[in-house]
């Protein structure tokens, strides 16, 4: 076997498994994305297979459903007969429940045990002042450096170690055929389904991490079966005992009645919206507010509405500058845009002209902040000055804990952190990707304008108002290792605002206007200005980076914040179902260190709209994505195309991930936050040890232990387009076809030139009435 | 319930209001009767004295501020109101523990906290790992009590006294066999409850419980060794036992530092400081300051309670590379000025290391320290020299100073117990665990460690949890 040929073995098995992401920037990915070629219940059914894993609701979910009356009766009756299922639904229900999760023995307890003891060593970013010795030369020859030395594993009864991993592999398998082999790596692979994942990340991400200290399937692998070699347990792990097919079958069945009965109720309420939408005027508005697509945008989008004469779109929370950032406090990059594809651009922040003191302030406060944190740390390490640091430190400890119990809102003022996020002193400039050090300047205004016209174009957006505002998102949350999960999805998990600032930054230069008006035919209103704003989604406070609005728009912006502060009081009342007091309770949620849900994230999200918002401004919507878009100006469908091949993936990801890690916590999550144990900074583990917490945890989804609050669903869309559109951007796009076609997402038109019906899209673009 | 916005229980909110109310209560008393701490006794039963406020006022306060988190921070959890339950039932052992005065309620408490706490450890019985880790620490907690039973028992039946208050004035008239082998058995209990080498696995294959339970153990239950050696201070003079309390903390304390260094999770990284921090609770009784001993429990429990509590705190990313700025020579010297004057300090407020006896050691702690301290801030670029000399002396004094407030007074306020204050001569062992300290110090600041892989995996296996709390089961579906 030759090194490609056992590299490509990998490549294949590890379709098994998904990515794991490190937590400080979260992507909700599909983890069964290696199975999207297939219909989604194959894909589950093999899946479920390989990983033991749960991939349909349960019994007692399903129960739940059915008890709060979300499965229609006779959805479910409708679906039994049609699969000649005759008895009742309860009796079916019954069946479901009378085959419940069992716990067993793990058979390769001590090799899945010392996998996690070696990897967790060498894949640690910074936890441990003392890291795993020959870690630079990379995971597998460290661990043939140091295993020698391990009194867990004789190794010497087996000889010399392999000196490199292909040899390791090729010593091990040459008894194997090739499909023997296909399954033993991919058996391997899925023992420990979250440790791979992240090693599968740092690969395939170009982590810093990885470029200094290397690791990667093959390494992994070689280590493992080289131990399970060394303990002489058969390398081949036994099948797992499959699924029962039947009972799958019927979740299956509960599971379409469930989003059948979704739809069904969900597109009552949009045509009831669309309905009266149709006898509304328009005002020209006095301020224009772009949000996030994200569900926690409809809340905001609604009541802003309400309050004032505002008019507000819905945009992927990127807003389409696919860039990745170089953060002002330690300049680390990360990518901020949809986790699937390649960046184009790398943002510098740059101190604004005449602003030199502030930044130098901001400076200061930094090295203060990372002076005090690096001497903390250092004290608590050294022998014997601990035992003295203990000491002489105590009270102080014993203070800020009071503090963060009674009064968690002052305690989070006094943490180590910035006051301010540096927005009013520094400007964002856009670079070309490799540009690192910024020395080859900003990129041409021609290309900005692009980026600038595509944004206004995704959004089917003509006309603007004196202020524009877009408002990116991000969460605030305190002691929680998932506080990036509940930052902008769109971001990969980091806050939009940086997006924000460098389109508005853009969007205002006269340069890019000239090009936008002479090529693109777009005029922007002299007095029209762009400004960044964040919707902090835990608080729902908006802030306004607004240091550069000028006396003319002072009037506008002084009464866009004053309804921005309204519209807290009455979002928050809304989300929280509390009273008066919302405001302050969801300030508390977000800064108390005991708080384990801040907020419910993308929870209850179910459905996905593109279209104009007169759609669903009549209602509420607040278990749909939104993005917005005009047919009337797409006149190729080129919008559309990056609409559904872009946003519309983002979301799909979102929904399977929300769904996983719903339907199967534990395997697919991260199961309950209350025994998390935070592994190497960028993961978490469950309890002394366990597989690399690979989703969101229980506390993101679930009321309690037993009763979900997210409904497991998959992604209904609608688009509101001629029917040919969307066939037309399908037949250029097979991957989004495939996954559509495999029932991955539940499509669905609204035909603006058939009376706004709705139906339903079929593989080979057929259409039907929607349900 | 409101599922969007879900908040405590009642009976929680109650419980941690009530424990409140205690902890202010017992404050209270000890402020209402400051100096002069009451000495009680109800029928040989029950009694209060300084130290049992003193930890009873600590005790209160730990349970309190657990409850009050994990109010909020469990609800939704399958055992919401057993966890209630068991801390309630932990709480009142403890509460035993320091009113008893009969030694056969002294050994129900002892082994009323172990019962508790590994039901803590297992509260997820639905987790088998959890269970598996409930099991082995249970082991431990009953092998702890057996010792302690066997060890109490010796002394009451030799002197036929079955009270800590006779039974304290009675050791001189046993014979020293007795008194060494119960002094033996007594200090493995206190060993294993505090996690010393060789019977620290226990404490790192705890980490099932849920994090507030953690808080609960490493602030609190683990401090029961402190709470034993002190209420039975003679015992170890009198059988020359306290050499061996400074052999066994000293080990401890210098492996459990180091294995400190190498752990990858936060939880195994605080349980690692916790035997090291309980290793030097005991070293200081070894040293014949049971005081300092106790104020070092107290002290520590606030910050390892912290550090648990906020242990989601850990993710971040950093850059792969760290640069280690060296020292130089004005550097060195402000190091060493600042260590001696801070040890002068120390001395001076606390009275301890100013004649030849066990506190010179602890002075050289204090003296380390600062000069730690002071090395960690003159070498960092983000401050200037003027901030430095500002700085430095500030955090020492305040920090020196509320120390000592809180040492003297509670020393003064236990002084009626028997030799709790009663610091050992300077011997050759505590020069020598002065040096090794010294040594492990500049080990240390060199990473000389750094370079030997043989004592890394060592260092790995000895501080890796029981095997079948990790990975031992899996859940499978139909």
């Amino acid at each position: 076997m030759t090194a490609q040929e056992l590299q490509h073995k990998i490549e294949q098995a590890a379709q098994v498994i998904g990515k794991t992401w490190p937590l400080y920037s979260f992507v909700t990915a599909n983890p069964l994305s290696g199975y999207e070629d297939r219909s989604f219940f194959e894909a589950v059914e093999q899946a479920g297979n390989a990983l033991d894993a749960q991939v349909l609701p349960e019994a007692q979910v399903i129960r739940q459903a059915w008890e709060e009356g979300l499965i229609d009766s006779d959805e479910i009756k409708r679906l039994l007969r049609e699969a000649g299922k005759t008895e009742s639904p309860e009796h079916y229900l019954k069946t479901l429940e009378a085959h419940p999760a069992e716990e067993q023995l793990n058979v390769n307890h001590e090799l899945d045990r010392l996998t996690v003891k070696w990897l967790s060593l060498f894949m640690d970013e910074g936890m441990a002042a003392w890291p795993m010795p020959f870690k630079e030369q990379g995971f597998y020859t460290a661990w043939r450096k140091l295993i020698k030395y391990d009194e867990d594993l004789k190794t010497k009864s087996k000889g010399a170690v392999p000196k490199s991993p292909e040899q390791a592999l090729s010593f091990l398998l040459k008894d194997y055929n090739d499909a023997a082999q296909a399954t033993l790596l991919e058996r391997h692979l899925a023992a420990l389904p979250g440790w791979a994942g992240f090693i599968k990340y740092r690969v395939e991400n170009k982590s810093v991490w990885n470029a200094e200290y290397p690791v990667d399937l093959l390494a992994f692998l070689a280590v493992r079966l080289w131990m399970a070699h060394c303990l002489d347990i058969p390398l081949m792990p036994a099948a797992p005992t499959p699924k029962n097919h039947a009972l799958l079958e019927l979740k299956y069945l509960w599971l379409q009645a469930w989003e059948g009965t979704w739809q069904k109720r969900s597109f009552k309420k949009l045509e009831d919206s669309v309905q009266q939408s149709k006898q509304e005027k328009t005002v020209t508005p006095e301020a224009q507010l772009v949000f996030c697509l994200d569900s926690r945008s409809e809340v905001l989008r609604r009541h802003l509405e309400a309050h004032g004469n505002y008019e507000t779109f819905g945009s992927a929370g990127s807003f389409g500058v696919p860039m990745n950032y170089r953060n002002l406090d330690n300049g680390l990059i990360n990518k901020s845009m949809p986790a699937m594809a390649p960046s184009k651009y790398l943002i510098h922040e740059e101190v604004i002209p005449n602003q030199e003191q502030g930044a130098q302030a901001y400076k200061t406060e930094g090295k203060r902040i990372k002076f005090y944190t690096y001497f903390l740390k250092r004290m608590k390490n050294i022998l014997p000055s601990a035992f003295g640091y203990v000491e002489g430190s105590g009270f102080y400890y014993g203070f800020f804990m009071l503090m963060r119990l009674f009064n968690p809102v002052a305690a989070d003022r006094m943490q180590l952190q910035h006051k301010t996020g540096g927005e009013s002193v520094y400007e964002p400039h856009i670079h070309a990707i490799g540009d690192l050090d910024g020395s080859a300047g900003e990129i041409a205004f021609e290309e900005q304008a692009t980026i600038v016209k595509n944004a206004f174009d995704s959004c089917g957006w003509r006309q603007f108002a004196p202020l524009v505002v877009f408002t990116g998102h991000a969460s605030h949350s305190a002691n929680n290792p998932y506080a990036s999960s509940l930052d902008c999805g769109a971001c990969a998990g980091n806050p939009g605002k940086r997006n924000a600032r460098i389109l508005a930054r853009m969007a205002n230069a006269p340069e890019v206007r000239e090009i936008l008006r002479d090529t693109h035919g777009i005029t922007v209103p002299e007095d029209t200005i762009f400004i960044a704003g964040e919707h902090t989604t835990s608080t729902d406070n908006v802030e306004l980076f607004d240091s550069a609005v000028p006396e003319s728009h002072q009037a506008i912006l002084q009464s866009l914040k004053k309804v921005l502060v309204d519209v807290k009081h009455s979002m928050t009342k809304e989300r929280l179902n509390e009273g008066d007091d919302a405001a302050s309770l969801a300030k508390i949620k977000a800064t108390s260190w005991s708080e384990s849900r801040p907020e419910w994230g993308l929870s209850k999200h179910a459905g996905y709209i593109i279209g104009p918002r007169s759609l669903t401004k009549n209602n509420e919507f607040s278990d749909w994505f939104s993005s917005s878009y005009d047919w009337k100006i797409d006149n190729d469908g080129a919008i559309l195309a990056g609409l559904m091949q872009g946003p519309l993936v983002v979301c799909q990801w979102i929904n399977n991930h929300y769904y996983f890690s719903t339907v199967d916590n534990d395997k697919f999550g991260a199961g309950s936050k209350i025994t998390h144990n935070i592994t190497g900074k960028y993961g978490v583990m469950q309890g002394n040890g366990s597989d690399l917490k690979v989703g969101l945890p229980l506390q993101s989804l679930m009321k309690t232990d037993d009763k979900v609050f997210h409904n497991p669903l998959r992604l209904s869309t609608v688009i509101q387009a001629p029917k040919d559109h969307i066939t037309k951007v399908l037949a250029n796009a097979p991957a989004l076809k495939t996954v559509i076609d495999n029932g991955w997402i539940h499509l669905f038109v609204m035909d603006p030139e058939h009376d706004n019906v709705i139906e339903q899209y079929r593989p080979e673009a057929t259409w039907a009435k929607a349900v | 319930m409101n599922s969007k916005n879900p908040r405590p229980g009642a009976l929680f909110k109650t419980v941690s209001a009530f424990l409140w109310l205690m902890f202010l209560l017992s404050i209270g008393f000890i402020i209402a009767y400051y100096p002069e701490a009451p000495d009680w006794n109800w029928h040989g039963l029950f009694r209060i004295n300084g130290l049992s406020l003193i930890i009873w006022a600590t005790v209160t306060f730990f349970s309190a501020a657990v409850t009050t988190f994990a109010s909020k921070y469990l609800i939704g959890f399958r055992y919401y109101k057993r966890f209630l339950a068991l801390s309630i039932g932990f709480t009142m052992s403890v509460s035993l523990l320091v009113f008893a005065d009969h030694i056969v309620l002294l050994l129900l408490a002892w082994l009323g906290m172990g019962f508790f706490m590994a039901r803590l450890i297992g509260v997820n019985t639905q987790w088998g790992e959890a269970r598996e880790a409930a099991k082995y620490c249970q082991r431990h907690f009953l092998t702890g009590s057996l010792f302690l039973t066997t060890g109490m028992l010796l002394l009451a039946f030799s002197a036929n006294q079955f009270t800590l208050t006779g039974l304290t004035q009675h050791f001189s008239e046993l014979p020293f066999y007795i008194l060494l082998i119960s002094a033996l058995c007594i200090i493995v209990a206190a060993a294993i409850q505090s996690a010393m080498f060789p019977f620290h696995r226990w404490l790192l294959s705890a980490m099932t419980s849920p994090t507030p339970a953690s808080a609960l153990m490493h602030a609190g239950f683990v401090n029961g060794a402190g709470i034993l050696l002190t209420l039975l201070a003679p015992l170890f003079f009198q059988s020359k036992t306290m050499t061996l309390l400074i052999i066994i903390g000293g080990v401890t304390a210098i492996v459990a530092q180091f294995a400190k260094l190498i752990q990858v999770n936060v939880k195994q990284k605080l349980g690692c400081s916790t035997t090291a921090q309980m290793a030097f609770m005991i070293m200081q009784c070894g040293l014949g300051f049971f005081n300092a001993a106790v104020v070092h429990l107290i002290l520590h429990g606030f910050y390892k309670a912290y550090l648990f509590l906020s242990s989601g705190e850990e993710i971040e990313h950093k850059p792969p590379k760290k640069n280690k700025p060296h020292i130089n020579a004005i550097q060195m010297v402000l190091v060493l000025i600042f260590g001696v004057l801070g040890a002068l300090f120390f001395a001076w407020i606390t009275g301890k290391g100013l004649k030849l006896d066990g506190g010179i050691f602890l002075t050289l702690i204090v003296a380390i320290t600062v000069g730690q301290a002071t090395h960690n801030i003159v070498k960092r670029q983000e401050l200037t020299y003027l901030k430095k000399l500002v700085i430095t002396p500030v955090v020492f004094f305040i920090s020196i100073g509320l120390y000592a407030l809180l040492y003297n007074g509670s020393t003064v306020f236990m002084a009626g117990l028997p030799m709790i204050d009663n610091p050992e001569p300077l011997s050759v062992l505590q020069i020598a665990f002065g040096v090794i300290f010294l040594a492990g110090f500049f080990i240390m600041k060199l990473g000389i460690y750094e370079r030997i892989p043989w004592l890394y995996v060592r260092l790995v296996n000895d501080s890796q949890p029981y095997k079948k709390t990790v990975l031992r089961y899996k859940k499978s579906s139909k």
